[in-house]
C-alpha cells in the first residue's frame, strides 16, 4: 500500500499532447457504430438490387431518369470541403484562432452548397420514394447521408460561433477535433454511397 | 455538507432543488447512483414483464380458454419478451456494469458521466413509451422480432386513433383484417415499438461506448487488461456487441417506419421489396443480442465461483478470451433463425456450422467453472447456489440450442414450444439466475446491507423448481407440435397437462420473485447498514472500499500487481503476483 498514485493525476482529462483524450476514443467508437449503420444500409441496397436484377427485372424502373451531372458536382463540392476542415483543425492545433474561424466558415459554406444541390436534386427528380424499390433505396440512403451532413453543418456552425467567442485555444479545442473526425467520416460515406447509387 | 444551512443576509438560503432528495437523483452524473437507478427501473420492468408472463400462462393453462381476448394476448406476449429483453436484462447489466466496473478497475467514475446520465434517461423514456402503449390499447403485437410483413402498413390504411371519422377507421380495420394492400398493422402498435426501440438503441450505444472507453483508458496503474476482473471483461465484450450490433436494428426499424409512413417498399413483396430483408437485418442484430444478454452473467459467475470456492478462477485466460471468441462468432450465425425460409443449401451449411462452432467457447467456459469448483472449499451462500444453478440450467439451454442448429431438426421444431423452452433455459436459467447470483453477491456493496440468506435460499429453490416445471414441459409440447404464439388450443392434443404444469411452474416463479421483494424490503427498510467492506472474503478491488463506497470510490488507489489485488492486500505473505511468475 505504500506505492499509491493519485488517480486524479493518472486520469487527467482534456487535451494532452502525449495521449489522446477520452473524447477522441469516444468519437472513434461512435463513428464505428455509424459506419456499421451505413454498412447495413448499403448491404440492404445491394441485397434488394441483386434480388431484383436476378429476377430479370431492370433496377431502374422504365421512364425514370437518374441525373448524374449534379451529383458529380456535388461530390466535388463535398470532397473539397475536407480541405478547409483539415486546415481549420491544423490552425487551432498551432493556436491560430483567426485561420480557424475562416476555415470553419468555408467548410460550412461548402457543406451548405452540397445540401442545396441535394435539395435541388430531390425536388427535380422525376421519381419519388414510392417509385419501386429503386426510389425507396435512393431516397433513404441519400436522405440518411443528407441528415448527417445537416447535423455536421450545425455542429460546424456551433464551432464557428464558439471560435468567434474565443472558446478554443491551442490546448483546448476538442469540439474542433470531433467535428473534423465527423466531417471526414461523412465525406467517406458519401464516396461509397455515390459509387453504389450512381456508378454501379 | 453545509450547503443547505448557509445563511445569507440574515435569512436562510433556499436549497436548490438539485440538492433535494429527488432532485439530486434526477440530476446525478455519479456512476453509482446512475447504476442504482438503472437497476431499480429495470426491476420495475421485470415485474411488468413477469405479470405479462403470468397472463400468458393463465391464458394457456387450459384448452379453449378465453381469459384474454386474442388481440390482448398478442400484445401481452409481445410485450413480455420486449420488456424482459430490452427493459429488464439489458438495462440491468448496464446498471451492474455502471456500478461495478469503475470500482473493479479503480476509477472514480465512468469516462463520460453526462453521456451516462443521458443514456439512463433515454432508456427510461423509451421504456415508458413502450409501456404506455397499453393505455392506448395499442401495445406492439407482432412478436418481439416483429417480422415483416405482419408489421407493415401503407399510408393509405393507417389508422388515426384520434380521428373522429369512424367510417374511415372502420374501413382501415376491415382492410387490415383482410390483409389488403400490404396492410397488416394499421394501428399505432408498431409505431410505439419503432419509437421505443430506437430510444433504447441510442441509449445502448452510448452506454457501450462509455464502457469501452472507461475500461480501455481508466484502469488503475498496474491493472493490465489481462489482470482485469472477468466481469469487466464480459461487460467490455458486451459493449462491443452493443456498438456494432444495435445499428442493424436501427436500420431495420427505420426502413419499416419509412414503409409505413413515407411510401417506400423495402419489405413489401408485391412492390419488389423483400420481407426476408427484415429477417436478415433483425437477426444480424438479434443473435449478437442474445450474447449481450448472457455474457455479463458469464462474467458474474466467473467472479462468484472463485470467491465461494476459495480459489482463483481456473484458466483465467481461457475464460476471458472465449468471451471474445463468442463475441466475434455471434456476428456470423444470424441465419440459423431462418432455416425454414428456404435459404440456399450452402448458406444453411455455413450457418449450421458456425452455430455449432460457437458452442465450443461456451463449453470452454463451463469446463473452467467446473474446474474452479474442483477441490475448492465451497461455501453454499445464496449467491453461490444461484451460480451453481446457473451452470446446470444454462447447460440444458445450451444443449437444446445446439439441437436446433441442426437444419433438419430445426425444420421440425422451428416456431414450436421447443424454441420457447430453449430461450427460457438460457435467459431465465442463464441470465436471470446469474443476475440473482450477482444481486446477492453485490447487494451489500450497493446498499451497505446484507440480504437475508435464508430467504435467498428459499427463493433459489422456488426458482429451480418453478423454472423446470415451467420450461421443461415446453420441450415435449414442442416435440408434440404445439406452435408458439398461438392464442389457444383444442383439447386432447396431448398438450393439456403439460400446459397446466407449465402454468403452475410460472406461478411458483412468481412466488419466488415475491420472496425476493420481501427480502429486499426487509433488508432495506428494517436492517442496519452495517455490512463490512469485504463481507465475502473476496478478491477484487470493489471490495477494498467501504460498503457502500464513498462518492470518490477510493481514498487512494493501490497499484495492482495481480488478478486478485484484494487477496494480495490481505495475504502479504502469499501474494498472487508471486505465483504468477
Ligand atoms: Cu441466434
Amino acid at each position: 500500500m505504500s506505492a499509491v498514485i493519485s488517480p486524479i493525476e493518472t486520469h487527467a482529462e482534456g487535451e494532452q499532447h502525449t495521449t489522446r483524450s477520452f473524447g477522441w476514443y469516444g468519437m472513434v467508437f461512435f463513428l464505428a457504430s455509424e459506419a456499421i449503420f451505413f454498412a447495413n444500409l448499403i448491404a440492404s441496397y445491394l441485397y434488394l438490387r441483386i434480388r431484383i436484377t436476378g429476377m430479370g427485372a431492370s433496377w431502374i424502373p422504365s421512364g425514370v431518369e437518374l441525373d448524374k451531372t449534379l451529383p458529380f458536382i456535388n461530390t466535388f463540392v463535398l470532397l473539397s470541403s475536407s480541405f478547409p476542415m483539415h486546415f481549420a483543425a491544423r490552425a487551432i492545433a498551432k493556436g491560430d484562432k483567426r485561420r480557424l474561424t475562416i476555415f470553419l466558415i468555408m467548410t460550412v459554406i461548402l457543406g451548405s452548397l452540397f445540401l442545396s444541390g441535394q435539395a435541388w436534386e430531390y425536388t427535380h427528380a422525376n421519381f419519388n420514394p414510392s417509385t419501386g424499390v429503386f426510389g425507396s433505396t435512393f431516397f433513404t440512403l441519400t436522405g440518411f447521408h443528407g441528415a448527417h451532413v445537416t447535423a455536421g453543418v450545425i455542429f460546424l456552425l456551433i464551432c464557428f460561433f464558439r471560435s468567434l467567442r474565443g472558446d478554443f485555444s491551442k490546448d483546448r479545442h476538442f469540439a474542433v477535433t470531433a467535428v473534423e473526425m465527423y466531417w471526414h467520416f461523412v465525406d467517406v460515406v458519401w464516396v461509397l454511397l455515390f459509387t453504389v447509387l450512381y456508378l454501379l | 455538507m453545509a450547503i443547505g444551512s448557509v445563511a445569507t443576509r440574515g435569512r436562510v438560503a433556499r436549497r436548490s432543488w438539485k440538492q433535494s432528495a429527488v432532485g439530486s437523483w434526477i440530476t446525478t452524473v455519479d456512476h453509482k447512483r446512475i447504476g442504482i437507478m438503472y437497476m431499480y427501473t429495470a426491476f420495475v420492468f421485470f415485474l411488468f414483464g413477469g405479470i405479462e408472463a403470468l397472463l400468458v400462462r393463465t391464458q394457456l393453462a387450459t384448452p379453449n380458454n378465453k381469459f384474454l381476448s386474442p388481440e390482448a394476448y398478442d400484445q401481452v406476449f409481445t410485450m413480455h419478451a420486449t420488456t424482459m429483453i430490452f427493459l429488464f436484462v439489458m438495462p440491468m447489466w448496464t446498471g451492474f456494469g455502471n456500478y461495478l466496473v469503475p470500482l473493479m478497475i479503480g476509477a472514480r467514475d465512468m469516462a463520460f458521466p453526462r453521456i451516462n446520465q443521458l443514456g439512463y434517461w433515454l432508456f427510461a423514456f423509451g421504456g415508458l413509451l413502450l409501456t404506455v402503449s397499453f393505455l392506448f390499447g395499442a401495445a406492439p403485437n407482432a412478436g418481439w422480432f416483429s417480422y415483416a410483413p405482419l408489421t407493415e402498413a401503407t399510408s393509405a390504411c393507417l389508422q388515426n386513433p384520434l380521428a373522429t371519422d369512424q367510417a374511415a377507421t372502420l374501413q382501415a380495420a376491415t382492410q387490415a383484417a383482410q390483409g389488403l394492400q400490404g396492410c397488416f398493422s394499421p394501428g399505432l402498435n408498431m409505431d410505439f415499438w419503432i419509437a421505443g426501440i430506437n430510444l433504447l438503441g441510442i441509449s445502448s450505444i452510448t452506454g457501450g461506448i462509455n464502457f469501452i472507453v472507461t475500461i480501455l483508458r481508466m484502469r488503475a496503474p498496474g491493472l493490465t487488461i489481462n489482470r482485469m476482473p472477468l466481469f469487466s471483461w464480459m461487460i467490455m465484450v458486451m459493449s462491443f456487441l452493443l456498438v456494432f450490433a444495435m445499428p442493424s436494428l436501427t436500420v431495420a426499424s427505420f426502413l419499416l417506419l419509412f414503409d409505413r409512413h413515407l411510401g417506400t417498399h423495402f419489405y413489401q413483396a408485391g412492390a419488389g421489396g423483400d420481407p426476408l430483408l427484415w429477417q436478415h437485418l433483425f437477426w444480424s442484430f438479434g443473435h449478437p443480442e442474445v450474447y449481450i444478454l448472457i455474457l455479463p452473467a458469464f462474467g458474474m459467475i466467473s467472479e462468484i465461483l472463485p470467491v465461494f470456492s476459495g480459489k482463483p478462477i481456473f484458466g483465467y485466460t481461457f475464460v476471458a478470451w472465449s468471451g471474445v471468441a463468442i463475441g466475434f462468432l455471434s456476428f456470423t450465425v444470424w441465419a440459423h433463425h431462418m432455416f425454414a425460409v428456404g435459404l440456399p443449401p450452402i448458406a444453411q451449411a455455413f450457418f449450421a456450422s458456425s452455430t455449432t462452432l460457437i458452442a465450443i467457447p461456451t463449453a470452454v467456459k463451463i469446463f473452467n467453472w467446473v474446474g474452479t469448483l474442483y477441490g475448492g472449499h465451497i461455501r453454499f451462500t445464496a449467491s453461490m447456489l444461484f451460480a451453481l444453478g446457473f451452470i446446470v440450467m444454462f447447460l440444458i439451454g445450451g444443449l437444446n440450442g445446439v439441437a436446433v442448429a441442426v437444419v433438419p431438426v430445426d425444420y421440425q421444431l422451428t416456431d414450436t414450444y421447443f424454441v420457447v423452452s430453449h430461450i427460457h433455459y438460457v435467459l431465465f436459467g442463464g441470465a436471470v439466475m446469474g443476475l440473482f447470483a450477482g444481486m446477492f453477491y453485490w447487494f451489500p456493496k450497493f446498499s451497505g446491507r446484507m440480504l437475508d440468506e435464508t430467504l435467498g435460499k428459499i427463493q433459489f429453490w422456488l426458482f429451480i423448481i418453478g423454472l423446470n416445471l415451467a420450461f421443461f414441459p415446453m420441450h415435449i409440447m414442442g416435440l408434440l407440435g404445439m406452435p408458439r404464439r398461438q392464442y389457444t388450443y383444442a383439447p386432447n392434443l396431448g398438450w393439456d397437462q403439460l400446459n397446466l404444469i407449465s402454468t403452475i411452474g410460472a406461478f411458483i416463479l412468481g412466488v419466488g420473485v415475491i420472496v425476493f421483494i420481501v427480502n429486499g424490503i426487509k433488508t432495506l427498510g428494517f436492517m442496519r447498514a452495517d455490512a463490512p467492506g469485504d463481507p465475502w472474503d473476496a478478491f477484487t478491488l470493489e471490495w477494498a472500499t467501504t460498503s457502500p463506497p464513498p462518492a470518490e470510490n477510493f481514498a487512494t488507489i493501490p497499484v495492482e500487481r495481480s488478478r486478485r489485488t484484494l487477496w494480495d492486500i490481505k495475504h502479504p505473505e502469499d501474494p498472487e503476483w508471486r505465483r504468477e511468475h
